[in-house]
């Protein structure tokens, strides 16, 4: 019998896959079999768009924790209560019915990845495990406790609200509760996290509620452990300087060493606070674990020092690990020295759609496409009825470290750009601009 | 010759046979990895939700659009947007969405 080596045939044929991929028996009646861990845009997107794209060529099972997902996105509205949670809740239903996407309510307590041969099965808390040739995690991000006394800081005490859900409800509760010379403070964390323009918009959004409720000396503390604005900064230097003069004070290069929840407390290097109305502490974030918490890199194959996974910006791949793909906030993208792929709902739908043609592309024994382009856009609150926007867009090329030299080939920023005006207009276009994302990404 | 004793080697061309008329795919559509980027906007298949409708537009009329958005001064956000990308891919995208998406008023 003469032995028949399925890769060598496929090389001898001249259509190995150029990609750290290993692509499936040609003529293969069964789907190939994509696991997303996930349902978040990212997650979600992917699923979506590889059966859109691929359809009876792939069968996606998305794994996710929750029953739906509750977007980060538009929900500073509903922490000043301008909207209703379920405006931002987005379950799952069309992408059962309409995509064909197999979805699992559970978590991945552990991933076997198959030792190199592209081929894994992840574990998931309902007992069950899947089987996989192809893996996609997009499980957002952790929180990084502070440096000092880890152990006194509590979310449940005080919520960052930096993910969506029961968090948002806690910090909204709080603010409800803030009455006359209360403070609203506040910390940004240290890039890179998710959302860049976030903390500055809910600075503002929380500004104007407490204008609104006419309450007498109440005010806004902005640590910001970044050495200035990370996004929009005319925007925000406008509201922050202008629309809200006296109101909001911003404190840059601020680095939180220790908080105390239950005494509404924090210490950093710009000065200390405590016993504050509203402590809303937004750690510092890193990918979110996969793995137990004892496990090396919390289950991650790599990370890099800021504790985010590096990725193949052609195929969102992780270099020595076949077929395991890593998108959205958790990833990190090679990119120019200060012009980082930023975390965002908007980004993750775009890394997804790459990723979900580079599978593709995989299972058909085809290279990676080259001409990549991902985007980025959003409208940010000012007020309760003007917003901004910011926009930025990346092409896959050269990039350059921070005296200029070409260090690679990453997703070059061709684009980077704020709204020329905070407008009426804008806060109206920022509804559309969400229903259209998250249609996009669920439905 | 029986059937039996063909060697390998001498079935590859029937390898690939089989591989361009049962199980092998054609390369994704030209265009459409750079037009996905649209859809977060303008909606998956170009008719929204979102904003204007990209769908049963033109390839011509989709690039003038494009060309016109990414040369004059910024004042919206598609301003910025076209900026993103270089004229071939403009070209792409507008190739495109005309073949592959229709209006939802058509």
């Amino acid at each position: 019998m003469h032995t028949f080596n399925r890769r060598r045939f496929l090389q001898a044929a001249g259509i190995a896959s150029a990609a750290a991929a290993l692509p499936r028996a040609l003529g293969a009646a069964t789907p190939a079999r994509v696991v997303v861990v996930g349902g978040g845009f990212g997650g979600a997107t992917v699923a979506k768009y590889l059966r859109l794209w691929g359809g009876g060529q792939v069968a996606v099972t998305l794994v996710e924790p929750n029953a739906d997902h509750i977007a980060c996105i538009l929900s500073n509205l509903v922490l000043t209560g301008a909207l209703s949670m379920d405006r931002i809740s987005l379950g799952y239903n069309a992408l059962k019915t309409n995509h064909g996407v197999a979805v699992i309510q559970a978590r991945v307590t552990a991933i076997n990845y198959g030792s190199g041969t592209g081929k894994g099965r992840v574990s998931l808390s309902n007992g069950r495990s899947l089987d996989y040739d192809h893996l996609v995690l997009s499980p957002g991000i952790d929180f990084i406790a502070p440096p000092d006394d880890p152990g006194a800081w509590d979310a449940n005490v005080t919520p960052h609200a930096w993910q969506a859900g029961a968090q948002t409800l806690l910090l909204k509760k709080q603010l409800a509760s803030m009455r006359d010379h209360d403070t609203f403070l506040m910390t940004v964390p240290k890039s890179p996290y998710r959302c860049p323009p976030g903390p500055y918009e809910r600075a503002c959004v929380v500004a104007d509620y407490l204008k609104r409720k006419r309450l007498l000396f109440a005010r806004v503390v902005v640590l910001d452990a970044n050495a200035g604005i990370q996004a929009e900064p005319v925007a925000f230097g406008e509201a922050f300087n202008h629309i809200y003069k006296g109101m909001i004070e911003y404190i840059p290069d601020a680095t939180v060493s220790s908080v105390i929840s239950q005494t509404r407390s924090i210490i950093t290097s710009a000065g200390s606070w405590s016993n504050v109305r509203v402590l809303n502490y937004i750690p510092n974030q890193r990918a979110a674990a996969i793995g137990p918490a004892s496990s090396a890199n919390r289950g991650w194959p790599l990370l890099n020092a800021q504790g985010f996974v590096p990725v193949d910006p052609l195929t969102y791949g992780v270099s020595g690990y076949p077929n395991i793909h890593v998108i959205g906030d958790a990833c990190a993208v090679p990119a120019t020295d200060g012009q980082a792929v930023p975390k965002s709902g908007h980004m993750a739908n775009a890394e997804a759609k790459v990723c979900a043609d580079a599978i593709l592309r995989a299972l058909n024994g085809q290279a990676p496409d080259t001409n990549i382009a991902t985007s980025s856009a959003c409208f940010s609150p000012i007020t309760a009825t003007t917003a901004s926007w910011l926009s930025a867009n990346f092409s896959y090329g050269n990039i350059y470290d921070a005296a200029g030299k070409v260090k690679g080939k990453g997703m070059q920023r061709v684009d980077l750009g704020e709204a020329p005006k905070i407008s009426g207009d804008n806060y109206q276009d920022m509804f559309t601009w969400a229903d259209g994302l998250f249609a996009d990404s669920f439905i | 010759m029986s059937f039996k004793a063909i060697p390998l080697r001498l079935l590859l061309p029937f390898g690939l046979l089989l591989a361009a008329t049962q199980g092998a795919h054609a390369a994704p559509p030209a265009g459409r990895l750079l037009a996905a980027q649209c859809a977060q906007c303008h909606g998956t298949s170009g008719n929204g939700p979102g904003f204007d409708e990209v769908a049963g537009k033109s390839a011509s009329e989709l690039r003038k659009d494009l060309l016109e958005m990414k040369r004059r001064p910024v004042e919206g956000i598609m301003d910025r947007q076209a900026r993103g990308y270089t004229d071939a891919q403009i070209k792409l995208i507008a190739d495109y969405l005309a073949a592959h998406t229709s209006g939802s008023t058509n």
